[in-house]
């Protein structure tokens, strides 16, 4: 449908790095390709016009194709205002435009950032002060290198991978079964990020760990660990009742979906039915992968029973692992070589049991003659030798021996089922299949109609040289492993980057952080993201430094204060003048609740509460089974698909089937009557009254008033505050009736007020 | 360019200033039904008069198949079996079509119910949409955009009209799906927090047990005074930020939070109906009961002046099985659907309430055989397809445009979903082109730069 262009206002474009520019762009585009603008992953019918070459063409030439180049620092006029060499780059855009960055952030507000932003959780008052007393020109540095080596800052920020590999312990889709030995891959990312594991072997390891060659000094655990970390490609959304071919496709499709986005941030999926309509990704791309992901098997688990047709070995863990799951299967055949047995002696038994019961009437004979079961009895000649053997006997003796031998055989199998053998926990993983090969291109994604053969490989998009050439005798997975995190390939460097600056600014230096295609949105600033993607490969691609270097930027360490000029020329701080607020996600809200209750149990559990639930559909599990109460921090509770813990749905926490780099933020009535009426936040207000009154650091309402604001915002309470809390106070100890609860029910509604508010779960300026 | 256009052509700074000056105010008095509210929710002025006032819109997860339910083709009855110009075989329509009403609308065996409303219905056989694949098109119909996130059509109407109940929610989805966009389907994108939907429940779960969660607290006596010291403190803070909108937000929904705490279990009762309309809307049927409570949820909710409630079916992506998958599809709906309009009808809301039905595309007159599967079905068809609204100032008894002879795509009076969300905007009395948002300097609107409000099937 051609229609008309809008007008885009022309002052956009005197900026260059405008946020309207890409959205007028890409309405070009779609206005000139228009009907045709068509891609999904779906099956679909659907006829290319345009030409191919031309397209892909155009789209290589995207410079997210390009391979990264660190450019020389700009010059700046205000040269004593940089603090690093990203301000350099943040400021020379800034006075390109004409726009002043606002002032450095306060010592309280900063730090309560840099815990919330490495760590995931509130300072405490005391940790607030010794930062904000510590004069030392280190103090920062002191501080950040301090929250990066603690072991919080890879349950932090271990979570966003999660959302981006959409983690999670069920199958989803239709039927949802779950899936009780996903939670290893959590630990392995949680740890992957504490050890600060390079991020080119993290890539490698999640694609091909079962392939790669052991490090001369690996540990055991370290061999578990790159096992585990296949895990990626078995934890997808899948429909356990399909079967065959179409199950198959369907898994690799999920792992290429998840690979490429994951670790690229470009939609091959995309490709499965048609060349790709913006980026260069030819459908036969599709299928060189598909061929390397269907000479793998996916190791997720679960049993057969119904609506579960397709169940796979698992990883059994542990210094043990293998010798416990081998004995442990050796004893499972022991009770159903007992349990067979008995099913012979119970089946001779209704045998005689019929036997004995007077012949039935002719009519009645006839009948079940003609009944279907009467098909599925034995024929009598088979019966013959068995009874010609035990002819002395009666029926009636039959009957007892046959009774008093099922006897003992009940009482072996129920003690034999009680006493198993210890399990080895287990994990999901991945492995190739013995006879890896390539497949065909399905046309129009429809399996029934082979195309021709697509041998396994990358995308042709991307070449890169001194990736080993793929083994026919193996899947092809190692190659892609090297070749999705070789230093040649101008994507994963950028995009780790980039998700790491949108989780530290709320806006990635590219916005569209899962797609950076030529329909994601261009960066606000290219060659600022190319220096830090450089300079992160070349410093081992460790995560740490890249977050280090950036919240010691001046930049990242701004105030939120607006500005009317500013704002005029800058509404959405697209050039970073300033801090923008940014709203906590869901954990470190649920997590900062239980710190100021004193209820959080630091200490991660061992495992999930989903392996103790089996292998069963979820949606038939009570929701207190699903999500028990649990006082760990949000990282460790159970992700499982459409079933997400109350808190998590109202606070924007995203799909666990899709592919997440980046969380919605809303405002809606149902976060509200959370936090005003929830259980769990009314028990979290009772405890954090206990604590309070039980804290000798304050001894009347004025003390105790201070303190629950420095738990809650790490600050002082103000005039207002005093005054406002002590109605409060005063208002629920007239209204509470019971002496003995009235005091810790009148600061358990202090409590309440203040986890609802907006400076709760907000990032701000807490200076006042 | 139009003088009653001020209520909507606000930016968001405007807003805030509106709404700092109207904090005093939302100390929310009684809580009678008529009361409004003075923040961005409150009633305004439509552009010109409208023809409907409040909108509800059911959402058919996945396309229904047009051939099988309005779109009659006598021909692909005859040509069933053979191979269509797409290379395969042409599906014949699983069900005789009769003619219906004084209108004579064709509507097929599968929806007796909603066949007796033939001439309420104002049917649109030729419609059009940009996508086939349900990632982008459920986007695009819910947000009139697929490439980025824009604020649903819903959250539009909010913003253009305000709600007419300060104690409830000014727009309601129910059971949405969590896939394909999920919450940004229901999303207010750039436009303020306060005209996102609230959901009850979720796509895949009853509706029966689906509520909207926490409406009351352990310690209710000072509930109130909680919220002031909250709302205080959030006022405070708001001052401090410079007026920052996510401030503004958490104010925002804080008030409507305790608005509805009280308001809301009281309109969403199935108790207080009668056992006759219960009856009506398949309520205890054993497939209409859940889309049955869906649809009375609807009316109880515009009825209490909620400006814009959705409710969803899934389960219309026939691909294969369609001869008894589409059949029990059609099952659950008709008969909640049927009672929809003449609950509305009876209360006289109709008149006033535009109903629109519709999937994010439709299906093929060709047949599709999915490998693994023993029963076709027919594949995704965005060329063309059929969605019916009725009341709110559209055209009974008319079925609008046409499909070529076998419905492959439509030829004649074609509708594109843009024209769609023009005419449903119109009849709202809001005009698309001046219904505008300015973000990041640049005026947004729900159909961009398209859209032609299609005037033959308004009353």
């Amino acid at each position: 449908m051609l229609k008309e262009e809008g007008k885009a206002p022309s002052d956009l474009r005197l900026f260059g790095v405008s946020p309207q520019e890409p959205v007028v762009r890409c309405r070009r585009d779609t206005i000139r390709r228009g009907r045709k603008l068509i891609m999904s992953s779906c099956l679909m019918l659907f006829v290319v016009t345009t030409s191919r070459a031309e397209e892909a063409k155009s789209a290589s030439s995207n410079w997210a194709f390009q391979p990264p180049q660190a450019t020389v620092v700009p010059v700046v006029g205000k040269s004593d205002w940089p603090q690093s060499l990203i301000d350099s780059f943040i400021l020379s855009k800034l006075e390109k435009v004409g726009l002043t960055p606002v002032g450095d952030a306060g010592r309280a507000t900063l730090v309560r950032r840099l815990y919330f932003d490495l760590v995931g959780l509130p300072p405490t008052p005391d940790q607030v002060r010794a930062f904000v007393d510590d004069a030392a020109p280190n103090a920062v540095p002191k501080l950040v290198d301090q929250l990066l080596a603690s072991p919080r800052f890879g349950e932090r920020w271990g979570r966003h991978w999660l959302d981006v590999v959409r983690f999670a312990e069920s199958s989803g889709k239709e039927f949802n079964f779950s899936y009780p030995h996903a939670w290893p891959y959590r630990d392995y990312v949680i740890d992957a990020l504490n050890a600060d594991k390079q991020y080119d072997q993290f890539i490698r390891e999640q694609v091909a760990g079962d392939l790669l060659p052991a490090a001369p000094d690996e540990s055991a655990k370290d061999k578990e660990d790159r096992l585990v970390a296949t895990s990626l490609l078995s934890f997808g959304t899948k429909r356990h009742n399909s079967g065959g071919m179409a199950y198959r496709m369907e898994i690799v499709d999920d792992q290429i979906d998840v690979t490429t986005r994951a670790f690229l941030a470009i939609t091959v999926s995309c490709a499965k039915c048609h060349d790709h309509k913006f980026d260069p990704i030819p459908t036969k791309d599709y299928y060189s992968m598909a061929g390397i992901f269907l000479s793998t098997e996916a190791l997720y688990g679960t049993i057969k029973q119904k609506y579960s047709n397709n169940p796979t070995d698992l990883l059994p863990l542990g210094f043990k692992g293998a010798e416990l799951h081998a004995a442990a299967e050796t004893y499972e055949k022991k009770i159903d070589a007992v349990k067979k047995t008995r099913d012979e002696k119970k089946a001779e038994l209704t045998k005689a049991e019929e036997a004995k019961k007077p012949p039935p009437t002719k009519e009645i004979a006839k009948a079940e003659v003609a009944a279907p079961e009467a098909k599925s009895l034995p024929p009598t000649e088979v019966e013959v030798p068995e009874n010609t053997e035990k002819s002395e006997e009666t029926p009636e003796a039959v009957i007892a021996r046959l009774k008093a031998e099922i006897v003992p055989l009940e009482a072996a199998v129920s003690e034999l089922e009680k006493n198993r053998p210890p399990r080895p926990p287990y994990a999901m993983s991945a492995r190739d299949r013995a006879e890896p090969a390539d497949t065909n291109i399905a046309i129009r994604g429809d399996l029934g109609q082979p195309g021709e053969l697509a041998p396994r490989g990358f995308l042709s998009a991307i070449p890169i040289p001194r990736v080993p050439a793929l083994d026919p005798k193996q899947s092809g997975r190692l190659q892609l492993a090297h070749w999705l995190a070789s230093r040649d390939n101008p994507l994963p460097a950028r995009v780790m980057v980039n998700r790491v600056w949108h989780h530290l600014f709320g806006r990635g230096l590219v916005e569209s952080v899962d797609n950076f295609g030529a329909i994601g949105t261009p960066p606000s600033h290219p060659e600022l993201l190319d220096t830090l993607a450089v300079e992160f490969m070349n410093e081992g691609w460790s995560i740490k430094q890249t977050i280090r270097k950036i919240v010691l930027s001046r930049t990242y360490q701004l105030s939120c204060a607006t500005d009317e000029r500013n704002e005029k020329i800058d509404p959405e701080n697209r050039l970073l003048w300033r801090s923008l607020p940014r709203r906590l996600p869901v954990e470190a809200i649920r997590d900062a609740i239980l710190v100021v209750s004193g209820q959080l149990e630091v200490e991660p559990p061992v495992g999930s509460t989903v392996t103790g639930l089996g292998d069963q559909l979820v949606r038939g599990v009570d929701t207190e089974k699903l999500q028990p109460p649990s006082n760990h921090r949000s990282v460790y509770l159970p992700v499982i698909r459409d079933y997400a813990p109350e808190m998590f749905d109202c606070f924007d926490f995203p799909s666990s089937s899709l592919v997440s780099g980046k969380r919605a933020v809303t405002e809606v009535p149902s976060q509200a009557l959370f936090l005003r009426n929830s259980k769990f936040v009314a028990e979290q207000a009772s405890h954090a009254a206990k604590r309070l009154l039980a804290d000798s650091a304050a001894n009347d309402d004025a003390g105790r008033i201070d303190l629950a604001i420095r738990w809650v915002f790490s600050r002082a309470a103000t005039a207002e505050e005093q005054e406002g809390a002590l109605a409060l106070l005063a208002l629920t100890r007239n209204t509470e009736e019971e002496m003995g609860s009235r005091d810790e029910r009148a600061w358990s509604t202090l409590f309440l007020s203040l986890f609802s508010t907006a400076e709760f779960r907000y990032l701000v300026d807490i200076e006042k | 360019m139009n003088p009653i256009q001020q209520p909507v052509n606000l930016s968001r700074r405007h807003w805030l200033k509106l709404g700092s000056c109207g904090f005093g105010s939302l100390a929310l008095a009684g809580l009678t039904a008529s009361q409004s509210l003075a923040g961005p929710q409150s009633p305004r002025i439509p552009q010109f008069a409208p023809k409907a006032k409040r909108m509800i819109f059911l959402f058919m997860n996945g396309g229904p198949s047009q051939h099988d339910m309005f779109d009659y083709k006598p021909q692909l009855y005859k040509d069933g079996g053979k191979e269509g110009k797409k290379k395969k075989k042409l599906l014949a329509p699983m069900r005789d079509f009769a003619q219906h009403g004084k209108s004579g609308l064709w509507i097929s065996e599968l929806l007796p119910h909603i066949a007796k409303q033939a001439d309420r219905l104002c049917v649109i056989n030729s419609m059009q949409t940009d996508s086939s694949a349900h990632p982008l098109a459920i986007p695009l119909l819910h947000t009139g955009s697929f490439q980025f996130v824009r604020p649903s059509l819903g959250s539009w109407v909010l913003y253009g009209l305000g709600s007419s109940n300060g104690n409830l929610p000014g727009y309601v989805t129910v059971k949405p799906t969590r896939t394909f966009g999920g919450p940004s389907n229901y999303g207010n994108a750039f436009l303020p927090s306060a005209y996102q939907a609230t959901r009850i429940g979720w796509e895949g779960r009853p509706v029966k047990d689906a509520k909207i969660k926490n409406l009351s607290g352990s310690m209710p006596n000072v509930s109130n005074g909680v919220l002031d010291f909250t709302q205080s403190m959030n006022r405070e803070l708001l001052q401090r930020s410079g007026g920052n909108p996510d401030v503004k937000g958490v104010i925002d929904s804080l008030n409507l939070s305790s608005n509805m705490q009280e308001a809301v279990p009281q309109v969403i009762e199935t108790a207080k109906e009668s056992q006759e309309t219960l009856d009506l809307y398949g309520i205890g049927g054993k497939r209409t009961d859940d889309f049955g409570r869906q649809c009375l949820m609807a009316r109880q909710l515009v009825e209490s002046g909620v400006r814009f409630v959705e409710v969803a079916s899934s389960g219309w992506d026939h691909h294969s099985s369609i001869d008894t998958g589409l059949p029990r599809r059609c099952e659950e709906i008709d008969q909640p659907i049927a009672a929809l309009l003449t609950d509305l009808e009876r209360r006289g809301l109709l008149d006033e309430t535009l109903v629109f039905w519709g999937g994010e595309f439709g299906r093929q007159p060709e047949s599709q055989l999915l490998a693994g599967q023993s029963s076709p079905g027919r594949d995704h068809n965005a060329a063309g397809y059929t969605v019916f609204m009725a009341g709110g100032g559209v055209r009974g008894g008319l079925a609008y445009g046409k499909t070529d002879e076998l419905g492959y795509e439509a030829v004649e009076n074609k509708v594109h979903l843009h024209d769609l969300h023009a005419t449903m905007l119109h009849l709202l009395g809001l005009d698309h082109e001046a219904l505008t948002y300015r973000y990041g300097g640049r005026d947004f609107r729900l159909t961009d730069v398209h859209g032609k409000v299609v005037h033959d099937i308004i009353s």
